[in-house]
């Protein structure tokens, strides 16, 4: 029976779930074994939409033996098959019930790690999707009060509003991820996400915001006496002074190197607009010129 | 004839002949003369010493010796420009033997003395020394500079030689520099990864626990089914 064609299982398999008059109970429990053999063959012989829908299927048959680990299992795979498939509703609808199943079991890391693969998948497709997937599983490890695995979904989900250009978002995830760190006592997470932030905002040339970004984060003791804070303070410097040589510098310093690659990549492309207007304003006077260069 | 029949020979004739040896004469001439010419003498062999001294300077690949040579060059031109007003005094003393036209060619050579001793290069006129001594000495035209400045003066010959350790050192501290430099880049990112593999273990510290319970619950687990199926066994071979 298990060598048999799968779509014989399947048809089986649905005929043993089918409530009808001669059976009045669904029989899951072989019907669940059926479906996961069909899956796998229709894995195997690369036949995704139907080992998708036999994978949902199985997962659905797990639910009824309350066995919502092995349901979960099974969703995800149904939705690595969506992937295959492209069908990215799916992947994201898939990924979601097969976290929720997680979270029934009682294991939030996993059901983390489902979103947080469902929104990888998304990134390129979706990608307020995959936001959305990343800020829910980072709610999920923050309720476990496990802040520290979710330092690197912060991460990829700031890559991903960079990519989208949303930068004032951008530079709230760091700050969130900075709150998560100091949680943790991961200093130098805390130290390098501040710096991240300031960098997104000079880069998104809203200095007003940098600059009280700044402040604010100078609040905390740990980034007072950090590396980071002295390479913050020097770029802020640099850009009253308007001097784009030591913008340029301090760009290349070691502090920036080590943050994350897209963030290396702003700090190079920095100082962006008028410098040099800003330097007006901070000075004095409303030089007109210049401020219509900054917008 | 033996050789020391020669050599008696040989010496006869040369001091009969002795009259006609140009360069003997005026020697002796020299000598049997007037202080001038004895000074005179003085000075112009001094001045030659100190040529040939600046061009083994020049010639010099080691810094130290060259400066040294230098040194000498210059203590003999001071002395020289010393005796220049002895040699003029003397210049003007009437000698017996001595034409008028002799004196005035005494008065001139006098005059050309001064010109001939600052002529001597003593290492403050040369640029371009070789490079291959210590890499990048690049401060000598700012000497040169300065020496134009201040030609002649003693106070300056001595702290030239002192302005131009000076600069050796201020070049050798910039390469400290530079090289501390790179190294502060690197320790920056050895300290980066350590405070990362800080983190990393600190995360992984609860994962840690919670494998530990895990494991302790499965070997538990075991060691009890393992005690059932000895159970079992010792039963089913008692029965039989």
């Amino acid at each position: 029976m298990s060598t048999s064609d799968p779509n014989k299982l399947l048809t089986k398999a649905d005929k043993l779930t089918k409530l009808s008059f001669t059976r009045w109970t669904a029989d899951w429990k072989s019907a669940t074994i059926l479906y996961e053999q069909a899956a796998n063959s229709f894995r195997l012989a690369k036949d995704y939409e139907n080992a998708k829908t036999a994978y949902e299927k199985a997962s659905k048959g797990q639910e009824m033996l309350s066995s919502p680990w092995d349901a979960a299992k099974h969703m995800e795979s149904a939705a690595a098959l969506a992937k295959e498939l492209r069908n990215w509703r799916e992947v994201a609808d898939f990924y979601r019930r097969a976290s929720e199943l997680y979270i029934e079991c009682g294991r939030p890391q996993p059901a983390s790690d489902a979103l947080a693969k469902g929104a990888r998948a998304l990134e390129d497709t979706v990608p307020e999707e995959a936001i959305q997937l990343y800020t829910d599983a980072c709610t999920v490890l923050e309720e476990d009060e496990r802040e520290q695995m979710a330092f690197d979904l912060y991460r990829a989900a700031t890559n991903v509003y960079i990519k989208l250009e949303k930068y004032t978002d951008a530079a709230a995830l760091m700050l969130k991820l900075g709150l998560a760190a100091e949680k943790s006592n991961a200093i130098n997470s805390q130290c390098k996400a501040y710096l991240s932030a300031v960098i997104i905002y000079l880069y998104a040339h809203d200095f007003k915001q940098a600059e009280k970004c700044y402040n604010d984060c100078s609040q905390v003791d740990a980034f007072l006496s950090s590396d980071q804070n002295r390479c913050a303070s020097k770029l802020l410097a640099a850009y009253t002074d308007g001097d784009v040589e030591e913008i340029k510098r301090v760009a290349q310093s070691s502090a920036v190197s080590h943050l994350d690659n897209v963030i290396i990549k702003l700090a190079r492309k920095l100082p962006t607009g008028d410098v040099s207007g800003l330097k007006a304003e901070t000075v004095e006077g409303e030089e007109i010129l210049d401020e219509n260069d900054l917008t | 004839m033996s050789v020391v029949d020669i050599l008696f020979r040989v010496d006869s004739i040369c001091s009969k002949y002795d009259k006609y040896d140009l360069d003997k004469q005026r020697e002796q001439n020299a000598y049997g003369d007037d202080a001038f010419a004895k000074l005179y003498a003085t000075v112009d062999s001094t001045i030659q010493a100190a040529l040939k001294k600046s061009d083994a300077a020049l010639a010099e690949n080691n810094r130290a010796a060259a400066a040294a040579l230098n040194a000498e060059v210059r203590r003999a031109k001071g002395r020289l420009m010393d005796e220049l007003p002895k040699l003029r005094k003397l210049a003007k003393k009437k000698v017996k033997g001595l034409t008028d036209e002799d004196l005035a060619i005494r008065e001139d050579l006098v005059l050309a003395l001064p010109e001939r001793i600052q002529a001597i290069p003593d290492g403050i006129t040369t640029v371009n020394q070789p490079g291959g001594g210590g890499g990048g000495w690049s401060s000598q035209p700012n000497i040169k500079f300065e020496s134009d400045m201040h030609r002649g003066s003693d106070y300056f010959e001595q702290s030239e030689e002192s302005s131009q350790f000076r600069n050796e050192y201020e070049m050798r501290r910039i390469k400290q520099d530079e090289g501390l430099d790179y190294i502060s880049e690197g320790l920056d990112t050895l300290k980066n990864l350590a405070h990362d593999m800080n983190e990393e273990m600190d995360r992984q510290v609860p994962l840690m626990d919670e494998i530990d319970t895990k494991v302790d619950r499965a070997t538990a687990d075991v060691r009890n089914t393992n005690k059932r199926l000895k159970q079992r066994l010792t039963e089913s071979t008692e029965v039989i």
